[in-house]
């Protein structure tokens, strides 16, 4: 771990910055770029709504190169730490329009009305500015969920998917794709440098290694330290709780840890795959994870949130778990003396803990293929559809016999400490038909199955009546499928 | 451009992120964050409290408790019953303790929680069931009342009665309470604002400070969203940064962090109200009684007025023979409830249209049909209970029109279908009206000031007294003036809103800020027009042109000119140049009250509005009967809004309004805990509406043609009255949940309705087969 760079460097706009943490007292090695940003002269366009990445006000544009091109994805700044951002070109609102000329965005904006108190317009236009690079007619659902993680309570966003509509119709060349090839040279540059990252500063060590194996080292040498990938459940430990994080390993620039490949009989996904990223992958492949990817976080925190992050969480209302426990997913870990795998349900050991050892990451998630004729599906139920936090979820699987439930998993996040299987209704349903009384018999002893809470989100009996009815939704969809 | 397709004045500003906030603002390079300290308990006598060690923490300017406030400890709006820091005792948790002046924000954050306080906990009222129990009024109660609807009621071919719990409602602007106070010379306080009534924020800052109002200045030029929440509750975070700046002679910015702003300030008021209802076989009301008993929170604040409107509003659009509304405000130890959107007529109405909802289940007939036999009517039954005559009445023809545009009809039968042949799918649907009442309640608050100014180059800015929070009145503003100089809005500006320009104005608020400055602004311009008028007949009389009266003067095309005569013509700057030579002012105030606002409140009769705001909507649900998830699939609206000061704008307010009560209506749910704790304190786990709350099929639209008489340029408000537009959306999903039994049995029903709700109500249904 020797020659360790002390800096971190990314593009401001077309602007290079250089932070040596050592150098500028006021920042910190977690300082957000949010906060970063409203630090310097011309730069508070960038508005604070929330702090924890619910309203988007502070949704910034990350470019970053992919295959020689520039991807342009949207992130809440305020869960994103500086070193994150390291060698990739940061686009505040303030540099989309040049001199008097708006961006069409901006232009679009404008024309329909899009803007009332103007303090989340900021965020919505650089998400608009993500569609515009990243789409061409987008469909509804398509502009709805890169809106999502944005929240306005003045326009009821009808004038805000209207200009999204009319500004993202074809042509994606603007000022960033006149300076692409140089931005690219840049940026080329500074991830040319492998070296890991080491960052002292304010009673702080943040290391941002670059490969795997100095991320063992890392990991072996620190074990104490916390890990991030996306941080959107760590930022929120400093943003929201004032919490101090004295050593952080950052594992959000490791490529070995974001491959995402399909064999024969399974799939394999890096534990630093980003939930849209997964998302994307699974619409054709593991539709189950596309349905309950689009209706996890925003665009901007699946940007940011990886599947290793949301499994090593371990939370009971983590929404990939429920999925993970229904494709029998198996969990690579991998230290310096090696890698073993563990099923997904020996992983999750209680609340929020898990079998990873100080010495261990998540390498990545084994889904074995299920066999045809095998039935998988998700549910969601949170007050609000989207960019809420679950009540109950749900994924189960079925496998049947000539008629007869050979194999089942209900799987439930939200009704237990951890994600839990109903292990109870499972084997009362094995050797049954699947059909109706049978199901509305397996309810009853579902319902004796969990003694779930009550919190904010909903009472107990709320989240029984849900956990029993899912069960029933989930026959009414399948009954008439073929084996 | 048209005057009146002006787009908001700010959009370009805010599109390029250069809108300035408060909390953008830095004035000085020893500028201080301010922070507040405030109470974990609910309810307690504070023991001690120690700040020695945080005093001592580096970069710490200034930490202030109740005795270092110079003036009065006092920042209750109406009813002097709020401390701006507790004293002695606590009443709810969020309550100002301490204030803290640091460098920066991490400062403050260690200054915090170096700090001790202790208390000795009290008893405290957290409910609003537990609060009418106890009977702890924050006002004596009050009645609005017609004929004797006791009588009626035992008259009555068919009585319902029943309960109703609306729930509060978090105001979630995106910009969170702030404040910067910068001192000056002397006594001196400038105070940038984030309020809807900056007259107000300067007479606390002055009244805590113990300084004439003369002494204090308060600027708002916008705020990032208030709906209400900004009204007095501004006043609160000014106040604290006003203390702190008084103490470090440093400028000193406020600005909440989202939790600290959920918990510390007052919400929408949440309601428990009891109702008996009277009716004729065809559905006709005749007697309606009802007690509409609010949670006030810890303090009056603006409780009375707003539990005022509930009443003026119970009715709704319906004319009811006799009837008996009692209204209650309630104490409790909770943050002050406060002004939001619609002031308590949401609150009122829902009773109503719930109740009218369960008249129409009872009978077996159509809820918008039993709503339309109910409307006021134009010649007859056409006044409220509290005597005021309902003219201009656009109920009849608003139902006309969207019954047909919406096709209720044929939709209707189309659900029955859909519900015939889904188990576990089913569809509702409602047509809900709003009939608003538009003023103060509080007569002498109608009025409003001006300040036009017309500069040597032609250009002419426009001071008024009313607040910029996304609505556009800066925009509408400009077109006002820019329709009655006759001059293209781009030579008008509208300046931040400042109390040293227009002086003792009233919030805006109660939708009334086009309304009340547009009139004072075009009063300001007549005084101006008038003096222009006569520099224009001598420079005319100079090029020959004689006998020419004022009268014959007009301006428009930047231009002013003499009718009928196509030579009489000078160009707008040109005439202001020679005015400016000749010696006439081009400064002038403008001023405006509206005419014959007066009600009594011991005999709950009088004319408390200047005219009614309309409209209509129809909404269609689709209720997963399983989970009680439901997806909001059409929705089509008609409102009245007279001749629009600007349609695009309007049309905002409208969906926007629409949409926010979509939000109390269905996701927006607030939880406290047994110790009174905000458990819905931020986003996380308060959920307002995203863009995919937007009604799949969305069709809003003015009511043209129908000009309001006596306002500026015939327009109405708009603001609040969409709001309660969301109430077809409340009972659609009611009639989904009806539907799981074909609407044989009454729902158990509340608001907002939530998916848990909604299911509860449901497995409630099936049980009862």
């Amino acid at each position: 771990m020797e020659a360790a760079r002390k800096d971190i460097q990314f593009l401001l706009n077309d602007r290079l910055i250089v932070i040596d943490f050592q150098e500028h007292p006021g920042l910190k090695p977690t300082t957000t770029v949010l906060n970063f940003l409203r630090t310097l002269p011309g730069f508070k366009g960038v508005k604070e709504g929330c702090a924890e990445g619910d309203c988007g006000a502070c949704t910034v544009v990350v470019a970053e190169p992919d295959h020689g091109k520039l991807v342009y994805r949207t992130l809440d700044s305020c869960l994103v730490f500086l070193p994150q951002i390291h060698g990739k070109q940061l686009i505040t609102v303030e540099h989309l329009s040049q001199g008097d000329q708006l961006h069409p965005v901006q232009q679009a904006m404008v024309d329909h009305n899009g803007s009332q108190c103007g303090y989340c317009t900021p965020g919505v236009v650089m998400s608009l500015f993500g569609l515009f690079k990243n789409t061409v007619n987008p469909d509804r659902d398509t502009i709805h969920d890169a809106l999502t993680g944005n929240l306005c309570r003045c326009t009821g966003y009808r004038p805000i998917a209207g200009a999204a509509v009319s500004s993202c119709h074809g042509d994606t060349a603007d000022k960033f794709s006149e300076r692409e090839a140089e931005t690219l040279r840049t940026l080329g540059e500074i991830n040319r440098d492998k070296h890991m990252i080491e960052l002292r500063g304010s009673s702080q060590l943040y290391l941002k290694p670059l490969t795997l194996a100095d991320a063992l080292e890392c990991r072996k040498s620190f074990p104490e330290a916390v890990l991030v990938s996306g941080s959107t459940d760590v930022a929120l430990r400093q943003t929201k709780k004032h919490e101090h994080l004295p050593e952080i390993i950052d594992l959000g620039g490791i490529e070995e840890l974001t491959s995402l490949a399909e064999s024969e009989s399974e799939f394999y996904i890096g534990s630093g795959v980003t939930l849209e990223k997964l998302r994307l992958f699974s619409e054709k492949r593991l539709p189950p994870f596309y349905k309950m990817l689009s209706v996890f976080g925003s665009l901007q925190i699946r940007n940011l949130a990886t599947l290793g992050g949301n499994a090593a969480s371990a939370s009971p209302i983590g929404d990939t778990l429920p999925l993970l426990f229904a494709y029998r997913a198996s969990v690579e870990l991998i230290s310096v003396s090696g890698t073993r795998r563990i099923g997904i349900g020996e992983f999750i050991t209680g609340y929020r803990s898990t079998a990873l050892s100080t010495h261990e990451l998540i390498a990545g998630f084994i889904l074995p293929k299920p066999s045809a004729g095998t039935l998988i599906s998700c549910y969601k139920v949170s007050k609000r559809k989207n960019l809420d936090i679950s009540t109950v979820s749900a994924c189960f699987r079925l496998e049947r016999k000539d008629g007869i439930i050979d194999d089942v998993i209900l799987a439930y996040g939200g009704m237990a400490a951890s994600t839990a299987r109903a292990f109870k209704t499972e084997s009362f349903l094995k050797g049954k038909p699947w059909s109706q009384p049978r199901v509305e018999e397996a309810m009853q002893v579902l319902a004796g199955e969990f003694t779930p809470l009550s919190d904010a989100r909903a009472n107990a009996a709320y989240r029984k009546a849900v956990a029993c009815n899912l069960l029933l939704k989930f026959f009414t969809e399948t009954e008439n499928s073929e084996l | 451009m048209t005057t009146g397709s002006l787009k908001h004045d700010s959009a370009i500003s805010h599109v390029t992120g250069r809108s300035v906030y408060v909390n953008d603002m830095e004035v000085s390079s020893v500028q201080l964050t301010g922070r507040v300290v405030y109470s974990s308990s609910a309810h307690a006598v504070i023991q001690s409290v120690d700040y020695a060690e945080a005093l001592r923490l580096p970069g710490v300017a200034a930490i202030l408790c109740a005795a270092d406030i110079p003036g009065l400890n006092q920042m209750g709006p109406v009813i002097h019953d709020e401390p701006c820091l507790a004293e002695n005792e606590v009443t709810f948790i969020g309550q100002a303790i301490l204030l803290i002046a640091a460098e920066d924000e991490a400062v403050a954050i260690r200054a915090e929680s170096l700090i001790r306080i202790t208390y000795k906990e009290l008893p405290a009222v957290l409910t609003l069931r537990q609060a009418i129990d106890r009977g702890d009024l924050i006002s004596p109660e009050r009645y609005i009342s017609r004929g004797d609807a006791d009588r009626a009621l035992s008259a009555a071919p068919h009585v319902l009665s029943g309960e109703l719990e609306t729930g509060a409602q978090e105001h979630w602007y995106l910009e969170t309470q702030s404040a910067l106070a910068v001192p000056g010379e002397g006594q001196e306080m400038l105070v940038y604002a984030s309020s809807q009534n900056p007259a107000e924020t300067q007479a606390i800052v002055a009244e805590v400070l113990g300084i004439p109002k003369n002494q204090v200045d308060v600027e708002v030029k916008r705020m990032g969203g208030a709906f209400g929440g900004k009204e007095t509750q501004a006043n609160h975070v000014a106040a604290w940064a006003a203390l702190l700046a008084h103490a470090t002679h440093r400028p000193v910015k406020i600005h909440l962090f989202r939790d600290d702003d959920q918990k510390i300030t007052g919400k929408r008021h949440r309601f428990l109200s009891g109702y008996s209802i009277g009716f004729d076989n065809e559905g006709r009301i005749l007697a309606y009684k009802v007690e509409l008993n609010s949670d006030a929170g810890s303090s009056t604040d603006l409780s009375r007025a707003i539990l005022e409107r509930a009443m003026f509003h119970a009715e709704n659009a319906y004319f009811i023979p006799d009837i008996h509304i009692t209204g209650r405000a309630f104490k409790t130890n909770l943050p002050s409830n406060t002004a939001f959107r619609g002031f308590g007529g949401p609150q009122g109405m829902a009773v109503i249209e719930n109740a009218l909802d369960r008249v129409a289940r009872f009978l077996g007939k159509d809820a918008a049909l039993i709503r339309k036999l109910n409307f006021y009517g134009i010649d007859e039954n056409n006044e409220t209970p509290y005597g005021k005559i309902v003219d201009q009445n656009r109920l009849q023809v608003i139902f006309e029109r969207l019954w047909e545009s919406s096709m209720y009809e044929t939709r209707r039968t189309e659900a029955d279908a859909f519900n015939r042949s889904n188990r576990y799918k089913k569809r509702g649907l409602a047509m809900t009206p709003v009939k608003f009442g538009i003023s103060f309640t509080t007569a002498f608050l109608n009025q409003a000031g001006a300040l036009v100014n017309i500069y040597k180059d032609g250009t002419v800015q426009v001071n008024h007294g009313g607040t910029e929070m996304g609505q556009g009145l800066y925009a509408k503003m400009q077109g006002v003036a820019a329709a009655e100089l006759g001059i293209s809005p781009d030579r008008i500006r509208v300046a931040a809103t400042s109390t040293s320009k227009v002086p003792n104005t009233s919030a805006t608020a109660a939708s009334s800020g086009s309304d009340l400055n547009g009139m004072a602004v075009k009063n300001a311009i007549e005084v101006l027009k008038a003096r222009l008028k006569k520099v224009a007949l001598d420079e005319f009389q100079k090029r020959g042109f004689e006998n020419l009266a004022a009268c014959d003067i007009e301006f428009s095309d930047n231009k002013v000119m003499a009718r009928m005569i196509p030579d009489a013509v000078i160009p707008f700057g040109q005439l202001v140049n020679a005015a400016y030579l000749a010696q006439v002012s081009l400064s002038a105030t403008g001023f405006y009250k509206t005419p014959g606002i007066h009600f009594d409140r011991e005999t709950g009769k009088g004319n408390p509005f200047y005219y009614y705001a309309f409209g209509m909507a129809v909404s269609e649900v689709e209720t997963d009967v399983l989970t009680g998830e439901y997806r909001l699939i059409r929705t089509d609206i008609l409102h009245d809004v007279g001749d629009s000061l600007n349609e695009e704008i309007d049309i905002g307010q409208i969906e926007g309004a629409f949409i926010q009560g979509v939000g109390w209506v269905t996701t927006e749910e607030i939880k406290w805990d047994t110790q009174g704790r905000l458990l819905t304190h931020s986003p996380d786990t308060y959920k307002i509406p995203t863009i995919n709350e937007l009604p799949e099929v969305f069709n809003v639209n003015l009511l043209h043609d129908f000009p309001n008489q006596g306002t500026i340029r015939k327009s109405k408000a708009v603001g609040e009255p969409p709001f309660m537009l969301a109430f077809s959306v409340w009972l659609a999903i009611k009639d989904s949940i009806s539907a799981t039994d074909n609407h044989a049995t009454e729902p158990d029903f509340s608001l907002p309705a939530t998916a848990e709700v909604v299911l509860m109500s449901i497995e409630k249904v099936k049980s009862k087969k």
